[in-house]
This record gives structure tokens, sequence and C-alpha cells, in this order.
């Protein structure tokens, strides 16, 4: 069974918007499980209060699967347009877009039902404070976006950049190796920042006099938890923009390729180690406003820490573009 | 449940407002495919926030995983529905794509934006009673 490059284009449009909906529908559907099973719990110790439960846990809803809306808007492009199929750089090009996306609402979807849910019990414990709480909510959901928006733009420029005039080879392995820094790049950076709106959801609902401090340490912790993905999507618009000679060897692809893996993987871990040191800064701040300086202190420091290994990462992936 | 549908009534009717709005300027001013396009997307974002408050109550009071399973068909129906739009604004050229893609965002876009000017207003009235 022979195939042409028109069947090609078409196999990679197909599995590239399956795996950019199938990836978004998951951390998505978690996120939302996850908020309404803490809805639930707000419900059981604070019957009283379901209704504004209820809506604070629909409108968190209703902002934690916008990372899925992109998937979905990725999928649609990928399955009913007429691609031009006239080389290989196509096939990289569609299944990298649906990587890019379908990896990158991962992390946001999930991250997202955190504060949801804490927004949710916080409810059940502080009913007064609901708007504040709502606010922040909304606030910490709208950062959590954040990655999944650079996985969306990655996936945007991948589909509507004109690549035929460079080499098959090694193009096709730096496009995939963009879409591959920018998806998995975002899963850390989604669910770190999850953690530090959830822990200040739940700081507020614990100390409302402390709403202000919590509030500023979660956007600072957030920004921080943010650099890892934005490293992936650095790397991702070099390997996008940059021309690389045609090569008939093997390495040169593979070094591009493996960029963008050692970029994506390298990044989750620094995203998600980082949201556990802001969660715990926050949580010390509500309940210790008076120390929320050297908690603060600290937690920059140990974000720096935990951010080293991304460093390390995004230094391996610069040497693999430029120097190997 | 009553809070839900106000809460629905409030945020669906000002986006679609706004909505009405824009797309008005933008077809008087020629750019008709994206008048029309932000149009289609919000009214397919109302649609798909009116069906995640009605399916609100299907995924209480169950354990952790059938709440995770009523939340993954959930997201797929909804989904479907949000579905059509896009493929519209892909389709047919009297649709500009990325105003549908604008118009899917418009309620979570409300929503932010009320929570957000009613933090500074507040913010604002705090400091006016401190003078």
């Amino acid at each position: 069974m022979d195939f042409d490059i028109e069947t090609w284009v078409k196999v990679a449009a197909f599995a590239g918007g399956g795996i950019a909906m199938g990836f978004g529908a998951i951390g998505a559907a978690i996120g939302e499980g996850f908020t309404a099973a803490e809805a639930n719990e707000a419900i059981s110790r604070n019957p009283g209060e379901s209704g504004d439960i209820f809506k604070t846990m629909l409108v968190g809803q209703a902002i934690a699967e916008s990372a899925s809306i992109f998937a979905l808007v990725i999928a649609m492009i990928l399955l009913f347009t007429d691609f031009n199929a006239n080389s290989v750089v196509t096939v990289s090009v569609l299944f990298a877009a649906g990587l890019s996306m379908g990896l990158g609402a991962i992390g946001s979807g999930v991250g997202s039902g955190f504060p949801a849910g804490a927004a949710c019990k916080g409810m059940s414990r502080q009913p007064k404070i609901s708007g504040r709480l709502t606010t922040n909510m909304l606030i910490g959901s709208a950062v959590c976006q954040t990655p999944a928006i650079f996985a969306l733009v990655t996936s945007f420029i991948l589909l509507f950049t004109n690549f035929t005039g460079r080499p098959v080879s090694p193009t096709w392995a730096a496009i995939l190796g963009a879409g591959l820094a920018s998806g998995l790049g975002a899963i850390g950076s989604g669910l770190g920042g999850g953690l530090v709106a959830g822990a200040s959801c739940d700081g507020i609902s614990r100390q409302p006099l402390a709403a202000t401090p919590v509030t500023n340490v979660m956007l600072l912790g957030q920004a921080v938890t943010q650099t890892t993905a934005i490293y992936g999507l650095l790397v991702s618009f070099i390997l996008m923009f940059k021309t690389f000679p045609a090569t008939d060897l093997l390495a040169p692809p593979m070094a591009l390729l493996a960029a963008g893996l050692c970029m994506g993987i390298g990044a989750i871990g620094p995203g998600v180690g980082e949201g556990f040191t802001a969660r715990s800064a926050v949580e010390g701040i509500a309940k210790n406003e008076a120390a929320t300086a050297d908690l603060t202190r600290v937690m920059l420091v140990g974000q720096a820490v935990a951010e080293s290994t991304g460093i390390y990462a995004l230094v391996v992936a610069l040497v693999l573009i430029f120097v190997v | 449940m009553e809070s839900i549908r106000e809460t629905q009534k409030k945020y669906g009717s000002r986006a679609f407002a706004l909505a009405i709005i824009v797309s008005l300027i933008l077809i008087l001013a020629g750019f008709k495919p994206v008048g029309k396009g932000l149009i289609l997307g919000t009214f397919f974002s109302i649609i798909n926030f009116v069906l995640m408050g009605e399916s609100l109550p299907m995924r209480l009071a169950k354990t952790k995983r059938k709440t995770f399973a009523f939340s993954l068909g959930s997201i797929f129906f909804r989904h479907v529905i949000l579905a059509i739009p896009v493929v519209i604004a892909i389709k047919f050229e009297e649709y500009n794509f990325f105003s549908v893609f604008a118009g899917l965002f418009l309620v979570q876009v409300v929503i932010l934006a009320d929570h957000i000017t009613g933090l500074i207003f507040s913010a604002k009235n705090k400091g006016i009673g401190k003078i």
C-alpha cells in the first residue's frame, strides 16, 4: 500500500486534531471534576450556602474550560481545513500544532480547578466574603490559562505560517520540536499556577483580613511559575523562525527534535515545584500576615532554586539548536 | 437553583448585548464578516454557558470518580456544540474565523471584567472612605 503526500497530510491533520481535543478535554475534565467534588464537600458543610456555592462553581468552571475550548478550535481547524499538500513539512506542521495545543491545555485545565474548588470550600466557611473569594478565584484561574495561551499562539503560528520555502530536512524536526517545547512546557506552569491560586482562595477564606497580601503574593508566585512556560515558548519560537541549512544527515534534525523535547520535559518539574513553594508561602501569609516580607523572600529564593533545572534544560536546548 | 439562572441571565445578556453593539459598529464600518462572526461565536458561547449550568446538578452528590465521568461527558457534549460555529467559520467566508473565536470567549471576558471592575471600584471606595 503506497501513500502519497496528500494522504500523509490528511493523516497528520486527523491525528493532530484528535491529540489536540483528546488531551485538551482531559485537563479541563479533571479540573471541573475536582471543582465539583470540592463543591460537594462545601455544600455538605454548609447547605444554607448551596446557591452561592453553585454559582461560584459555575463561574469557576466556565473559566477553567477555556483551555479545552482553545484545543477545540485547533482541532476543528485541523479537521475541516483543506491544507496545501506539497511538502513533508506540512505533515510535521499539522501534527505539531495538535501536539502543542493538546499537551498545552492539560496543565491549565487541571490547575484552574484548584482555585475554583478552594473558593467553593471557602464560601462554606466564610459566606460573607463570597464576592472577594470569587474575584480572587477568577484572577487566579485567568493567570492559570496563560501557558495554554502560549500553546495556542504556537499552534496558530504553525498553522498560519508558510514554511514551504524551507528545506524538508531538518525543518520537519524543528517544527515538531517547537510543538513539543511549547505544549509540554505549559503543563508544569499550568499546574503550579493552579496550586498557588487554590492556596490563596483557601487562605482568604481562613483569614479574610489578609486578603490583599495573599492576592498580591499569589500573583507574584504565579508569575514566577509561568517562567518555564516562557522558556518553552522561546525555544519554540527559535525552532519555528530560524531557517536551518538543508541536510541529508540524521543527526541535525534529531538535535532539533531533542531540543524541543529537552525544553518541554525540563519545564514540567520546575513549574510544579515553584507552585508548591508559592503555595506554602501564600498559606503562611494567611496564617501570619506579619511575616509577609520574610515569607515572600523565602518563596522567591525557593522558586529561584527550583527554577535552576528549567534553566539547565533551556541551556541544553539552546546548545542543541546552535552548537551541535 | 434560582441563583444559577440569575447568574446565567446576567452574564449571558451582557455578553450578547456587548456582541451586538460591537458587531453593529463593525458592520457599519464595512467589516461585515467580522461582525457576523462575533455574533455567531457569542451565541454559541452563551448556549455553552447555559448548558454548563443545567448540567451542574448531575455532577453533584456523587463520588469523585462519577463526578469526573460526568464532567468528561459534559465537556464532550458541550464541545460538540461549540464546534458548530468554528466549522461554519472555516467553511464559509461570510464569517470571520478570528471574530468567531473571540465570540466564544465573550462570556468569560464579561465575567472577568465584571469582577475586576468590582474589585477596582471597591478599592477606590475604600480609599475615599479613608480620606
